[in-house]
C-alpha cells in the first residue's frame, strides 16, 4: 500500500515536471514573471533571497559567477551591478530576452552574459567559475543529482542553491500550483551533496509561511506576517517549519 | 552576445572549443551568428543577441 503511494507520487512529479518546463518557457509567463512574483508581499521574498545569495558569495567584486536557471536575471543583474563577472544560463529564450533588456537598462551588459543552455550539459570547461548558484531551480529539476554534479564540475570553489522542503506548508501549497514542484527533505539534500562530492559549509532555513501567501497580500500585511514568520523560525522548533532552505557548499 | 564570451564557452556535448561565425553585428554585440564545434562540427545559433547552446536534442524544430 505504502509502496504504491510512493510510486504514484513519483509518477505524478515526473508528469508535472515536464509540464512545468513548458509552462516556464511560455512568452507571457516570462513577461509577467517578475510582476506576478515579486510585487506586493513578494518583495519581502525577493529581498530575503538576494540577501541569501550575497551572504553566501561574500565580496562579489571581480568574482566569476555562473547562475543556473537565471530566468529574467534577478540575481544575475544584481551581481553584475556589484562588479562580478556573471554568466546567466537558462532554458527559456523569452526569459533571457527580459534579462537582456534589464541588463541594458542597468548598464551592466559589459560584465554580464546570457545564454540558453541545458543545466545537465553545461557549455563550459571544468573549474570555470568561482561560484555557481541556482535559485528556485531544484524544485523544477527532474534530474537533481546530475544537475548538481554539473554545477560542481564547472565550479572551482562554491556551489549555492535553495530547495523547497517536504513536510511543511509548502507541501499543501504545492497542490495549488500550475507547474510541478519537487520538494526535498534534509536527508535527500545530504545524499545529493554526497553524490556530487560537495561539502556543506552552511545552511539556513526560512519561511514558515509559503511564498504563495506573501504574493497574495499587500505590503503592510506581508510585513506583519513576515515578523511572525521570523519569530516562528527562530523558535526551538522553527527550522522544521521552514519551507525554504539555502545550501552553501564547497568543492573540496 | 559579446565576443569575449568565446573565452568561456565550449561545446556542451564534447567540451571542445567553438568557432564563431558572425552574421549580424550591432556595435559590439553579436546579434545573429553561429557557434561551430571545432571537434564534432555541431552548430549552435546566436539568436537575437543570445547564443543558444542547448544540445540539439533540446532545441525547437523551428528556430524563432
Amino acid at each position: 500500500m505504502c509502496f504504491s503511494i510512493v510510486l504514484w507520487t513519483a509518477g505524478r512529479t515526473q508528469v508535472q515536471t515536464v509540464k512545468g518546463q513548458e509552462w516556464y518557457q511560455e512568452d507571457d509567463i516570462a513577461e509577467e514573471y517578475e510582476e506576478k512574483r515579486f510585487s506586493r508581499g513578494g518583495r519581502l521574498i525577493d529581498r530575503r533571497e538576494k540577501q541569501a545569495v550575497l551572504d553566501a558569495i561574500g565580496p562579489v567584486e571581480d568574482r566569476d559567477v555562473l547562475e543556473i536557471a537565471c530566468g529574467t536575471g534577478r540575481f544575475t543583474v544584481m551581481l553584475a551591478e556589484r562588479g562580478a563577472n556573471v554568466v546567466g544560463l537558462d532554458i527559456s529564450g523569452p526569459m533571457l530576452q527580459q534579462g537582456r533588456e534589464k541588463a541594458q537598462r542597468a548598464g551592466v551588459s559589459e560584465n554580464m552574459d546570457l545564454m540558453r543552455g541545458d543545466a545537465g550539459r553545461l557549455p563550459f570547461p571544468d573549474d570555470s567559475f568561482d561560484s555557481v548558484i541556482a535559485m528556485r531551480f531544484f524544485h523544477l529539476a527532474d534530474q537533481p543529482a546530475s544537475f548538481l554534479s554539473e554545477m560542481r564540475r564547472v565550479s572551482r570553489n562554491q556551489v549555492f542553491f535553495d530547495t523547497f522542503n517536504r513536510f511543511t506548508t509548502r507541501s499543501l501549497y504545492n497542490w495549488a500550483l500550475p507547474m510541478g514542484s519537487r520538494l526535498y527533505s534534509r536527508w535527500e539534500v545530504s545524499r545529493l551533496l554526497d553524490s556530487a562530492g560537495l561539502h556543506l559549509v552552511d545552511d539556513d532555513h526560512d519561511f514558515a509561511f509559503p511564498y504563495g501567501l506573501y504574493r497574495e497580500i499587500p505590503n503592510e500585511l506581508a510585513s506583519v506576517f513576515r515578523d511572525l514568520d521570523t519569530t516562528l523560525i527562530s523558535s526551538p522548533l522553527g527550522k522544521r517549519l521552514a519551507s525554504v532552505s539555502y545550501w552553501h557548499t564547497r568543492v573540496p | 552576445m559579446r565576443e569575449d564570451l568565446m573565452d568561456i564557452i565550449c561545446c556542451p556535448l564534447d567540451k571542445h572549443e567553438l568557432d564563431l561565425e558572425v552574421i549580424r553585428r550591432d556595435d559590439d554585440e553579436i546579434m545573429e551568428g553561429r557557434l561551430v564545434c571545432t571537434e564534432c562540427g555541431e552548430e549552435y545559433p546566436v539568436e537575437d543577441g543570445i547564443p543558444n547552446l542547448l544540445p540539439p536534442d533540446m532545441r525547437e524544430e523551428s528556430p524563432a
